[in-house]
């Protein structure tokens, strides 16, 4: 018979194969050991097919629900999702990302900082599931799931997919008139307990992650420009020149701290005891929260001191007198003076390896901070760079032209210009996985941070969106709409099963 | 060692195969051999219990093809970003044979160790069942559904979280 089938052309293989082969269909998932099945469904990226080929037959059944095929899964996609600098724990896909945001807002927060729920993921690199309980946000419906008995790679998997489809169509979202009369926002802070709005009202909001209100910080007499909370504490500065430390849980004032002369413009906290606050009256000082005093005043602008960034002991300012500076926060010493800029600094972004400045010049700037060199000018904003965020490789900037653009640190090259906004960009975040920008032509956008493509818009078109802030599981925008001020707060999260 | 050295390979039929000592070390298993017994591989022909005449034919078929390849990148994660999709043309013509014959590769690759044979198989079947639905799997392999009515309905409930995007 072998030596008949051998005899034949091509034409009469193909005919005998039509006669054949239905005779020869033999169910791989039987035919191949296992680990040759776990091989095959590694070439299978698509979730959809994963639960179809579950319910073909028991044996299948079997093969699908394998843990093994649900990891490799969770990996490929988190590859997917996932800059280089993570592969490997993809695990920590939701750590890394809510890691930023808080990074972003506490910005040298010391791994103690980091709320626990997330360290146990991080703990927790070789992949191996992690138990409901770690990995437990304080949403309600997520607390639910704690009555799951195990948690295995494929409820990961199907969490981390639920959430991500959300972001793409779904989610919900509560809406929340914040201000009887118009305000502008001028702050959002996004934590693992509160959503914390500032106003230039001389208010600030205090709400739960959901949004419901808890309290309002009274005691500014003017427009609050900058914050920045830490647990249960948050210190404020703005237009009356004080910066306040507050008690979120009791709504109380626990300092009143004076020293600066003009308005202060920038607030950042190096651990739980130490503000740092930049001000319009060139100076920076930093505040010991324990004792409600100025430690230090750092003097070398020349102008208003319009944000900054800590890293370690390491303070960056950049001022609108068009320079930089590197300070030493323990000894208050200036230690590095970043010239180049041609106009006011109006951002800045530091992760003690690189410092990165946007200016009204329309260029980004590259600095090293060891020896305060200019690695870099990043060309193609057409108006000012006033948003700016770091993350690995990896820099996003918004600008007044209403573009949005991401740039690699390794190239120092552009990799995505998006025609973002039709006005400003006034607020930007990114992480991994996307890009959420906000404009005062009303919009909030959601880009894929790999492809650059537009997934989304977020909300129904308002008059201005004045911030934008979000975490894994939610994002929180504030905006004008019918003459108030309103907050969206959204939520990805799951529904319970 | 000039290039075009020969040796053979037994099928477990008993079937002799002359085969280029190059293409021959496609597979780790034999390059392996080679490296330990050295020149007397060279002169007795070498015993490959697990395959049978045709499916080492084919095998040696597409090792000929592949001769010239660049070794595998071992960079697994660039790797899995691609894998799903892309088989080249010849590759695909030659793994247009009935299923016995493409899980006999898959398993002669495996256990010959030619990685990038072994993952032209996999993605093979891996492409045979994708986007399909269940019936359409088991239309495609000839597989009894042997669940219940009401398991299937349990299974397909749990599974609806997928279907929705």
């Amino acid at each position: 018979l072998r030596s008949l089938v051998e005899m034949c052309d091509n034409h009469s293989l193909s005919f005998l194969h039509q006669i054949i082969s239905p005779r020869l269909k033999k169910d791989p998932f039987k035919a191949l050991p296992p680990e040759m099945c776990y091989k095959i469904l590694e070439f299978i990226d698509d979730p959809k097919t994963f639960v179809r080929a579950s319910q073909v037959s028991r044996r299948w059944r079997e093969i699908l629900s394998d843990d093994q095929a649900w990891k490799k899964l969770c990996e490929k996609h988190a590859y997917r999702r996932m800059s280089t600098d993570s592969i490997g724990s993809s695990l920590t896909t939701s750590a890394s990302a809510s890691q930023i945001l808080y990074g972003q807002h506490l910005r040298s927060a010391s791994p103690s900082r980091i709320p626990d729920n997330m360290s146990a993921i991080d703990e927790n690199p070789e992949g191996v599931p992690v138990s409901p309980r770690t990995t437990l946000t304080t949403s309600s419906s997520r607390r639910n799931k704690k009555a799951k008995p195990k948690s295995t790679h494929r409820s990961h998997f199907k969490q981390r997919y639920l959430v991500e489809s959300a972001w793409r169509k779904g989610g919900q979202v509560t809406p929340k008139h914040i201000t009887p009369d118009q305000g502008v926002v001028t702050s959002l802070h996004l934590t693992r307990k509160y959503i914390v709005v500032a106003l230039d009202n001389a208010k600030i909001h205090v709400f739960n992650t959901k949004g419901d209100h808890q309290t309002t910080l009274q005691g500014h007499v003017m427009g609050v420009w900058a914050m920045v909370p830490w647990d249960d504490i948050l210190v404020s500065g703005g237009c009356d020149r004080d910066v306040r430390v507050w008690n979120m849980v009791t709504g109380t004032s626990v300092h009143t701290m004076r020293g600066h002369t003009s308005t202060v413009r920038c607030l950042k906290m190096s651990n739980a005891n130490t503000a740092i606050s930049g001000s319009r009256d060139t100076t920076l000082r930093v505040w010991d929260l324990t004792t409600g005093l100025c430690t230090n005043v750092l003097m070398g602008h020349q102008a208003s001191v319009r944000c900054l960034e800590i890293h370690g002991d390491l303070v960056v300012s950049g001022s609108y007198d068009t320079t930089a500076k590197i300070w030493s926060i323990s000894t208050g010493q200036c230690l590095r003076t970043l010239q180049g800029h041609f106009s006011q600094i109006y951002a800045i972004a530091f992760d003690g390896q690189r410092i990165a400045t946007g200016s009204l010049d329309t260029s980004v700037r590259i600095w090293n901070p060891q020896d305060g060199s200019c690695l870099a000018i990043l060309q193609g904003h057409t108006s000012l760079v006033g948003q700016l965020q770091m993350r690995g490789n990896t820099l996003v900037t918004g600008g007044s032209d209403g573009s949005v653009r991401v740039w690699s640190l390794l190239s120092n090259q552009p990799i995505h210009r998006l025609a973002a906004h039709d006005n400003s960009v006034t607020s930007l975040q990114f992480d991994d996985a996307r890009i959420v920008s906000g404009g005062s032509d009303g919009r909030v956008k959601i880009w894929d941070t790999n492809t650059g493509a537009l997934i989304r818009e977020l909300i129904q078109p308002a008059e201005a969106v004045w911030r934008v802030a979000f975490e894994s599981e939610r994002c929180v925008v504030m905006a004008s709409r019918g003459r108030r001020t309103i907050m969206e707060v959204w939520d990805f999260t799951p529904p319970a099963e | 060692m000039s290039e075009s050295q020969t040796l053979k390979l037994m099928s477990n039929d008993n079937v002799e195969i002359p085969v280029d000592r190059d293409v021959a070390c496609r597979s780790i298993l034999i390059k392996n051999m080679m490296d330990d017994i050295g020149e007397q591989a060279m002169t007795e022909a070498i015993p490959i219990p697990n395959v049978n005449e045709a499916v080492l034919n084919k095998v040696i078929e597409w090792c000929v093809h592949h001769k010239g390849d660049p070794p595998a990148a071992n960079d697994d994660d660039a790797d899995s970003r691609k894998k799903t999709t892309d088989i080249d043309e010849w590759d695909q013509k030659f793994m247009q044979v009935d299923q016995e014959m493409l899980f006999e590769i898959i398993l002669a690759a495996n256990y010959l160790d030619i990685k990038a044979l072994l993952d032209v198989g996999c993605k093979t079947v891996a492409n045979m069942i994708k986007g399909k639905s269940p019936e359409e799997i088991r239309k495609t392999f000839n597989i009894q559904n042997d669940f219940t009515p009401e398991e299937e309905d349990q299974i397909r409930r749990e599974n609806e979280w997928a279907e929705d995007r």
